[in-house]
């Protein structure tokens, strides 16, 4: 990819979550705000694919407290989908995870975007510990997820679905499979049990 | 909002260069019930504002324009003790920039805010951090006063607990560990660390540690490691440059610096180190073209120091561009007016006016820089004095500052890594300057120990004239200062009281408050004193 396309891209997104910026300070226009921002954070995926695949994208993995972790996430989900119900379940959660913040975010706000836009009234967020592995769970009460994709599992980025793309599934699980320890490394599960349930496992 | 009362009385930084960004920031932490704010377009300002103000709170745009970076801002701030380590540094940034700002982890802000953040986000972000600022108050105020005995106590109450916190409070107990000179403790916290999963900062703690044990192969091999799995992790270069400079290896130092630089520009502390490698490699074309292009970047920016001039003078000084050298140390004086700038210009001068060929002005320059007080010289001034000196062939002089500089600094890890650079670019050999800068610390080591010595068996007039003649040469060595205040107060709780004496001795501890309040020796001291007015 040409550096002026990444460029372009880039510029784009920026006046894309200025403009949501402008639209969340009015009372009146939530849901103009959801779409901008909705749009600058797709350009973002983009961004990252594209250093992805030309091998820049590398993992530095800290110490996170899932807790909070999830915390954020449902606070700014709450804010763009205010008629939805956000639940986070913690309590079989590690003290403290190890796993690059930053990344692993992007990844999970696209699986909760989608999770968001398919909901019914209700989301769950929850991390556990698992097999030596700290399971991100976001499971929504919506129609589950298309047979197509469960087969998929995000494996190439274009298997475009009603949910979106495909692309931010492609990207987050390749942000899990950076994330290795001692010769395992991370992935994702998309599975149906009474909507859809997005998993990112991390060792 | 739940969370208005927790903001309403936090001081908030704002440093945005993008007019757009800084209307809506306002708008969103307004809404978000912080009523304390402040906002800036520039580092400058931002400056201004924060020699006056102190912020909880500071949020910073990574990308501020042209010249300095946030993250170049940052280690400005961190290197030069500008901000509590309580204020929280958020740094804002786009995704391509996330990665440059986390891998410069030596300086690590305390959250980044990706663009684009919603309010939400942005609230619940903060509130997080709040939360973190409360809980390490007491250990940040510790750091901030360099008190790592009390850093390292303070940890180990919150340790145990093994909360969300743990992983960080081993963070910053090892590296209080690493500056209360327990390498050894440190590396192990550091391996226990890892244990759990092998995070970039803990390896390079580790190097470190490995490093200050006199480890230094294997200081250098895991370096090299860190490079090769994480070739972002910018400070495991400085790191390794460092330590195969200090080993003799400048040219392997310099290549590691070099390609450092090709994957980031860097801060200013790279570049002053690259460009004083390339000056002592024979090279100092590279160091006029990478200190320049810098200087040239960040035209007007504080991060720039006087030392940066110095180091540019020299370099042109070495190719024999003296006019050149000259005008750079000219530029400098406009920019640089305070006294200590004054003294290192003075010296630079000197250095310029002697490949001028004028060796007259060359002398008079260098004995500007020599005429004021050495004890209040700081590191940069003291380095750029002796390198005129050994410049002019006056060596016993300059080894006589470098001698002084150690011997009043014996903790100052900072002050003998410079010794070193000098006395090796002054073509010493390694193992010459390590001689020198051993035998300096072994002699007042020697001063002390025999006052000490002869106080315990009694000759304690003895003992006071050796101690306080040493302590009015080195007033920043505590335990000769410590000592010397010790010794008069034994004295004097045992042969009554002698006004002159007294004050003497009250000075001396007065000097020791100032410097380390906690000083271990002060109970005794004063436990004497008290003596006296029974």
């Amino acid at each position: 990819m040409n550096d002026l396309y990444a460029a372009v891209i880039h510029d784009v997104k920026n006046q894309l979550a200025e403009l949501a910026l402008r639209l969340g300070e009015r009372a009146d226009a939530q849901q103009e705000m959801s779409i901008a921002m909705n749009a600058a954070r797709r350009l973002s995926e983009m961004l990252l694919v594209i250093r992805q695949e030309a091998e820049l994208l590398s993992v530095n993995p800290d110490s996170v407290d899932t807790g909070d972790f999830l915390a954020i996430l449902a606070a700014e989900y709450r804010e763009l989908f205010p008629a939805l119900a956000i639940d986070i379940d913690t309590e079989h959660a590690p003290a403290f995870a190890f796993f690059d913040d930053a990344l692993v975010r992007m990844a999970l706000s696209n699986a909760m975007h989608n999770a968001c836009r398919s909901a019914h009234s209700r989301i769950k967020l929850a991390a556990r510990e698992q097999d030596k592995m700290l399971v991100l769970e976001v499971a929504d009460d919506g129609p589950g997820f298309p047979d197509g994709m469960l087969k998929n599992d995000g494996d190439t980025p274009a298997s475009v679905s009603n949910r979106g793309t495909g692309l931010g599934l492609y990207l987050a699980r390749k942000i899990a499979e950076l994330h290795k320890l001692e010769g395992r490394c991370g992935r994702i599960e998309l599975s149906n049990d009474k909507g859809a349930v997005f998993r990112m496992f991390l060792p | 909002m739940a969370n208005i009362s927790k903001f309403t009385d936090k001081w908030v930084l704002v440093i945005d260069d993008m007019e757009g960004m800084r209307s809506q920031l306002r708008m969103s932490l307004t809404n978000s019930g912080f009523a304390k704010l402040h906002i800036v377009g520039n580092i400058r300002e931002a400056l201004e504002r924060m020699a006056n103000s102190r912020y909880d709170v500071i949020l910073c745009d990574y990308s501020l324009g042209e010249g300095t970076d946030g993250q170049q801002f940052l280690e400005h701030l961190r290197t030069n003790d500008l901000i509590s380590r309580n204020t929280i540094f958020v740094m804002i940034t786009a995704e391509q920039a996330y990665e440059k700002v986390v891998a410069a982890s030596e300086c690590a802000p305390d959250d980044y805010l990706l663009k684009p953040f919603t309010a939400g986000q942005f609230n619940a972000r903060l509130e997080k951090l709040l939360e973190r600022q409360q809980f390490f108050a007491t250990i940040d105020k510790t750091t901030d006063a360099k008190d790592w005995t009390r850093v390292i106590a303070e940890c180990d109450k919150s340790l145990p607990a093994r909360n969300k916190y743990f992983i960080e409070l081993c963070k910053i107990k090892a590296a209080a560990l690493m500056h209360s000179n327990r390498p050894q403790d440190a590396a192990d916290l550091y391996r226990e660390v890892l244990a759990l999963r092998p995070i970039g900062w803990a390896r390079l703690g580790l190097a470190r540690a490995l490093g200050q044990l006199g480890k230094k192969d294997e200081a250098q091999q895991l370096a090299r490691e860190i490079v090769a799995d994480s070739p972002q992790f910018m400070a495991a270069y400085d790191f390794l440059g460092g330590q195969l400079a200090s080993s003799g290896d400048k040219e392997a130092a310099l290549n590691v610096l070099q390609k450092a630089r090709e994957i980031s520009p860097g801060t200013m502390n790279r570049i002053r180190e690259l460009s004083t490698l390339a000056v002592s490699t024979g090279q100092p074309e590279l160091a006029e073209s990478v200190m320049r292009q810098a200087l040239q970047k960040h035209k007007y920016s504080p991060v720039r120091q006087v030392n940066d001039y110095a180091i540019l003078s020299k370099a042109l000084a070495t190719q024999g561009k003296a006019d050149e050298a000259l005008s750079v140390v000219a530029d400098a004086r406009k920019d640089f007016r305070d006294e200590d700038s004054q003294i290192v210009l003075a010296a630079t001068e000197s250095v310029a006016q002697r490949a001028a060929g004028n060796d007259e002005l060359a002398e008079a320059a260098l004995a500007r820089a020599m005429a004021g007080d050495i004890n209040i010289l700081p590191v940069g001034a003291v380095t750029a004095i002796a390198d005129a000196c050994f410049a002019l062939g006056k060596e016993d002089d300059a080894n006589k500052l470098l001698r002084h500089a150690i011997q009043n600094n014996p903790e100052d890890e900072t002050i003998r890594s410079k010794v070193h650079d000098v006395l090796t670019a002054a073509g010493k050999e390694v193992t010459e300057a390590d001689a020198m800068i051993e035998e300096s610390t072994q002699e007042i080591i020697r001063t002390n120990n025999d006052g000490v010595r002869k106080a315990e068996s009694g000759q304690l007039q003895e003992a006071i004239d050796l101690l306080c003649e040493a302590a009015d040469r080195l007033p920043n060595n505590l335990q000769i200062v410590g000592n010397a205040a010790l010794v008069i107060a034994l004295h004097l709780a045992k042969n009554g009281d002698d006004p002159k004496m007294l004050a003497q001795c009250l000075r001396y501890r007065d000097a020791i408050i100032r410097k380390s309040p906690d000083y271990p020796r002060l109970a005794q001291i004063d436990s004497q004193l008290r003596q006296l007015k029974k």
